[in-house]
């Protein structure tokens, strides 16, 4: 009897996170799923099952095909051009020149305050009109006219992968950073004994040793990507038309702007199914991968 | 070390101040444009102020609600911060220390969690908030964010695993109970990763956009990050008063950042390393 009730007052310990789970998590999900087969539009009580309906509707909704294959891209185009920016930063900052407290500062702060934020000072910058910051810029150094930063489709898709990507390489060196000062010395040491020269010493040293790190920083890079919403919502509101929309964004958009629950359930569950994909290939791969150097 | 090796080290400094000026830039841009009139912002935004001038800043605190919406922020995050860390720091509790298949159980369930977006279940979670009457009340929002409490599980769990079993086995020989074992000998010995979670969930509920946005809205419940979102179209024009509303905005952040920022690199170097 004392045993049961100890082990009682052991599980009372995990009866608040499992409500809050089930309730706030799962509970959604599995409606979610349920609702994506109906014609739900949040108002009239009588909903039928339509079968695959929704489904098939998302491959013919502008917005939600455009809103998939801009998320895609930006998720990609971002965790790309961090890994090839964070990577070198990284070991410039693990060097130890003077002003390298000031420059670790600098890179690491806008990881901090909020995409929205952020996205919004940017937005002065990259203005289209020819008051913006940088088409004064290129106006009074090189004599080029106003450029559409924000408003023509491919460099609207392009400009908010670049302040994303000033956002948040930052921290991604750091997290480099950890794994390079976690590589003891003397591997360089006797590499240099051995007459490795720094640019063998990094190939064949430093990089197969930085693998896991970037399988974290990767995943970390995927799943955030996809998840995108503040940065081209503040920079572009999703324009022009719907070519910066991200899948957050068309979700809200369909879903509670338009009521239409059916159709953004059936995308909530698209959503999911590819951050689970993305997540279990990256993984996968990459964890091959540290093998192979290794 | 060699005075060539120095050399070169100087060389760093030189090479990556471009860079670090262009990451700088956009912050030097809204501070500078503080300072200045509509006009002279228009006419030089990259120059200093022709006339330093100080009135945006009053005008600010007179015309915008910013200190409410700092309050609001303040007492969301507090609040669902504490209520994160306690939550997820109980259930690692019976998890390490009392495993069974029950517990087994709880923490395959959590682990899903980790692949499931808030996005994914936010159609249904809208119309739950809304039958629960929790929409357009802070509380409501920091009973949403509790669900955070699954990642500050899982970071407590892998630390607790590296508390001697010996010590809650002496306590019970003492007369300790379940729940006083907890609280008076391991919750007390979680205070380094407790820190790292109260980082790591501050910063996402502060900046937190989307929850807000769908969650709260009358202005007087309004997050900072939600005021500056409102800010951006009542000053579409104005850019000077705008800025010094990002700014302002930024000073707390800044301060966070100076104080916090080796918890924060101590923290992404652990999750990290253990992958």
């Amino acid at each position: 009897m004392v045993k049961f009730v100890r082990q009682l007052q052991f599980q009372l310990f995990l009866l608040p996170i499992l409500a809050i789970y089930s309730l706030f998590t799962i509970y959604p999900l599995i409606k979610s799923f349920f609702l994506s087969f109906t014609n739900f539009d949040g108002y009239t009580e009588a909903y039928d099952f339509i079968g695959l309906k929704n489904y098939v509707r998302i491959f013919s909704d502008d917005a939600i095909t455009s809103a998939i294959s801009y998320t895609l891209f930006f998720t990609f185009g971002k965790a790309l051009l961090v890994t090839l920016l964070a990577i070198p930063l990284a070991m410039i900052l693990d060097q130890k020149f003077l002003t390298r407290n000031i420059h670790r500062a600098i890179f690491f702060f806008p990881s901090i305050p909020s995409g929205l934020l952020l996205a919004y000072i940017w937005g002065f910058i990259l203005a289209p009109i020819g008051s913006g910051v940088l088409n004064t810029v290129l106006r009074e150094l090189f004599n080029i006219g106003p450029q559409p930063w924000l408003s023509a489709p491919l460099l609207a898709k392009l400009s908010t992968i670049v302040v994303a990507t000033w956002a948040i390489t930052g921290w991604h060196a750091v997290l480099y950073l950890a794994f390079l000062q976690s590589i003891p010395k003397d591997y360089y040491e006797a590499a240099s004994i051995d007459g490795a020269n720094r640019l063998q010493q990094i190939r064949f040293i430093t990089f197969p040793l930085l693998a896991p790190a970037m399988t974290v920083s990767v995943m970390l890079l995927l799943t955030g990507g996809l998840k995108v919403f503040e940065i081209p919502f503040a920079l572009t509101k999703g324009g022009p038309g719907y070519e910066t929309y991200s899948i957050t964004q068309v979700i809200v958009l369909r879903g509670i702007s338009e009521t239409q629950y059916g159709l953004a359930s059936a995308m909530s569950i698209v959503f999911f199914l590819i951050v689970l994909a993305i997540a279990i290939f990256q993984v996968t791969v990459m964890q091959r991968r540290e093998q192979g150097i290794q | 070390m060699t005075k060539t090796f120095k050399k070169r080290l100087w060389i760093l400094d030189i090479l990556m101040l471009p860079a670090g000026l262009i990451a700088f830039f956009p912050f030097y841009l809204i501070i500078v444009n503080t300072f200045k009139t509509m006009q002279d912002a228009a006419r030089s935004p990259m120059a200093l102020p022709s006339k330093w001038i100080f009135k945006n800043y009053v005008q600010v605190f007179e015309e915008t609600s910013i200190l409410r919406s700092f309050l609001n922020s303040l007492t969301i995050t507090a609040c669902s911060v504490v209520l994160i860390v306690l939550i997820g720091a109980m259930a690692a509790y019976p998890v390490v220390f009392n495993a069974n298949r029950l517990t087994r159980f709880a923490m395959l369930y959590l682990l899903a969690g980790f692949m499931i977006p808030f996005q994914a279940t936010l159609i249904p979670l809208f119309q739950l908030m809304s039958d629960l009457h929790l929409i357009d009340k802070i509380y409501g929002l920091i009973i949403l964010y509790m669900s955070g409490s699954v990642f500050v599980f899982f970071l407590m769990t892998g630390y607790m695993k590296s508390i001697p079993r010996e010590l809650p086995e002496a306590a019970v020989i003492d007369g300790c109970s379940v729940g006083g074992i907890f609280w008076r000998i391991i919750f007390p010995l979680l205070k380094p990763i407790t820190i790292t979670s109260i980082i790591f969930q501050t910063m996402w509920i502060w900046n937190d956009f989307l929850a807000p946005m769908l969650f709260l809205n009358s202005s007087s419940k309004s997050t900072l990050v939600l005021q500056i979102y409102k800010a951006k179209g009542e000053f579409t024009v104005d850019w000077p008063m705008f800025m010094t509303l990002t700014v302002i905005t930024l000073v707390p952040i800044f301060i966070f950042f100076i104080i916090m920022q080796k918890h924060i690199v101590k923290g992404i170097a652990a999750g990290a390393v253990k992958g």
